[in-house]
């Protein structure tokens, strides 16, 4: 059973941690939009969601007590977690094709760009609300009462 | 830098970056629109438009600048422009040479009010990035 809540919130984790990916990623587009010779890149967010989820964390062991020694600097690097998905998803990141290309050479469409950051970050917003509304979840089973446990509000 | 973990950092310094950049290109706007008709005597050299140029950036110190994406913006350079400075027949300027030409910047108005736009839409489109980024960052807090 409690395997089961896990994995729920790590799934929730990682769509978390790649909408924010894609996010950065947007803005990187964004903030290119007249820079010579840049090209317009993007996250297929389902390809790094299914291979991120195909492949658990199983490597880095779910102990998070060791999170909170800091005696070893290593410890306290975000590499443990965060990096190795990041890592993964940046094989996601591809060039976005059909743009039109500006005589300088750079393919941003402002206009999409700004579609695809709204869209990402509605979709953000979503994870974060499952996420809350998991945690009310967990709270009134343990509590037995929902409401006035509740971490969200 | 711990954008590792929370990549909505990187998200709001890429943003940043880019709105610092957008407003040095206004200013060069600025500073070609006010200087558009600084005519010079003869044999002085006049202003000549100025010209941003910006280059990707690595926003994470670069410690993986192999991956594809995730760039920052900076002005790499500042360049004069190339265009011939324009001579105007005004035989009754005090600048005027001896057949009656003033040499005036090579600025074009028009251009510059052209770029203008577009610097105001980038850093409008950034603005309105780094907002975004800001909302999901307060939201994670309230998960």
């Amino acid at each position: 059973m409690v395997a089961s809540i896990d994995t729920g919130l790590e799934f929730l984790r990682q769509v978390l941690a790649l909408r924010a990916y894609r996010q950065e990623i947007l803005s990187a587009d964004i903030a290119n939009a007249s820079t010579p010779g840049f090209k317009a890149v993007d996250l297929d967010f389902a390809s790094a969601l299914n291979a991120a989820t195909r492949h658990p964390t199983s490597k880095a062991p779910p102990n998070s007590r060791r999170l909170l020694l800091v005696d070893d600097p290593r410890q306290m690097t975000v590499k443990e977690n965060g990096g190795d998905l990041r890592e993964a998803a940046s094989n996601f990141v591809k060039y976005q094709a059909g743009a039109e290309v500006t005589l300088d050479g750079n393919s941003v469409d402002l206009n999409q760009e700004k579609t695809s950051a709204a869209e990402n970050a509605v979709q953000y917003e979503a994870a974060a609300t499952f996420t809350t509304q998991t945690l009310r979840m967990l709270m009134t089973a343990i509590n037995g009462s929902g409401s006035q446990q509740s971490s969200g509000s | 830098m711990s954008a590792g973990s929370m990549s909505l950092f990187g998200a709001l310094s890429i943003a940043g970056s880019a709105m610092s950049a957008e407003s040095e290109r206004l200013s060069a706007i600025a500073s070609n629109l006010a200087n558009a008709n600084s005519a010079v005597a003869p044999g002085g050299q006049p202003y000549r438009a100025r010209e941003v140029v910006f280059q990707a950036v690595s926003a994470n110190d670069g410690d993986d600048a192999s991956s594809v994406g995730m760039d920052g913006v900076k002005v790499a350079a500042v360049v004069e422009s190339s265009a011939p400075a324009q001579s105007v027949y005004d035989p009754s300027s005090s600048f005027a040479d001896k057949s009656g030409y003033v040499q005036m910047p090579n600025v074009n108005p028009v251009d510059e009010m052209v770029n203008m736009i577009s610097a105001q839409q980038d850093y409008q489109a950034n603005l309105e990035a780094f907002n975004v980024a800001k909302t999901l960052a307060l939201r994670t807090l309230t998960i």
